[in-house]
């Protein structure tokens, strides 16, 4: 859960631009494998969308349901570590 | 004598029930981030909370269904009030309990017992906790808090500090109730003491939640 959001904070701070692979693999810390495999879930999850998938060059942005997950995660987060319990 | 502690009754089971509901809404959260992201000791601290909840839920009800059922005369409201009086420090002790699992880094009291109780001293009964209980009850807030002092000396975040307010607070009404016969305004003291701590936790819902929206 916690890559997952990672992965979504990244794209959220490129705004409007989207964020493409290789942002979103530092960001998240991850190998190109498990970047694609997570890639993959949120989008099967409605959380992110790829703004043209036929396009060479891959650019991803958050829907409102991903904006919307992002926020609940991080009042949960924040919730969780006021108690000093990491997620 | 008797009308004042009635009123003051009426007072710290409002205080009670608010501390209870509050108790409710921090469960319920709690819940629902444990659904969220899978974290046990989300978990634990959910039920921690719900256990608080009922056992608070349970002492009101209790406390007026003696007043109601036995008024302040008789025997008979001793083994309602050593009921609800144990099951109620019990369940405090339990939710402690598991508030120091969940957050780890990582009285002087008379007993209720003979014949020949007068009537304020039952009221005073239907105020009071057992005091072993109460004892326990302190020593693992105590670990609670020093819990929670570490977290936000790590973290240094408001939210932290929220929590460590509301459970220093708890603990410092566990520490006033103790001293109730001495004194007994430190009764009300003590329910506005647990009231505090709890608006300190629906305090810290609503920052959670507000902050950079």
């Amino acid at each position: 859960m916690r890559i997952l959001a990672d992965m979504m904070r990244a794209i959220q701070g490129e705004g409007e631009e989207g964020a493409g692979p290789t942002k979103i693999l530092y960001a998240a810390n991850l190998s190109h494998d498990r970047l694609t495999q997570y890639l993959d879930e949120l989008i099967e999850k409605e959380l992110i969308k790829e703004a043209n998938p036929e396009s060479d060059s891959r650019v991803y942005f958050l829907t409102e349901k991903g904006r919307e997950f992002l926020r609940e995660f991080v009042r949960i987060e924040r919730f969780s570590e006021a108690f000093g319990i990491e997620v | 004598m008797q009308a004042d502690l009635l009123s003051l009754i009426r007072l710290d089971l409002i205080f009670e029930s608010i501390s209870g509901l509050i108790a409710l809404i921090v469960t319920i959260y709690a819940t629902k981030a444990y659904n969220l992201t899978g974290q046990k000791r989300l978990s634990d601290l959910s039920t921690g909370f719900l256990v608080l909840s009922i056992g608070m839920f349970g002492r009101v009800v209790g406390t007026w269904y003696f007043i109601v059922q036995f008024g302040l005369d008789g025997d008979s409201g001793n083994l309602v009030i050593s009921i609800v009086t144990i099951a109620y420090g019990a369940s405090r002790i339990m939710a402690y309990v598991l508030f120091l699992i969940a957050t780890r880094p990582p009285r002087y009291r008379e007993s209720i017992n003979g014949n020949n109780m007068t009537g304020v001293s039952l009221l005073l009964a239907t105020i009071l906790v057992d005091q072993s209980l109460e004892v326990v009850a302190i020593l693992v807030l105590v670990g609670v808090v020093i819990q929670a002092i570490i977290n936000y000396s790590s973290s240094r975040s408001r939210y932290a500090l929220y929590v460590l307010v509301g459970f220093f607070f708890i603990l410092l009404s566990h520490i006033q109730v103790a001293q109730t016969l001495i004194n007994p305004g430190m009764y009300l003291m003590s329910q506005f003491s647990q009231l505090i701590g709890f608006l300190s936790f629906l305090v810290l819902l609503y920052r959670t939640g507000k902050e950079n929206e």
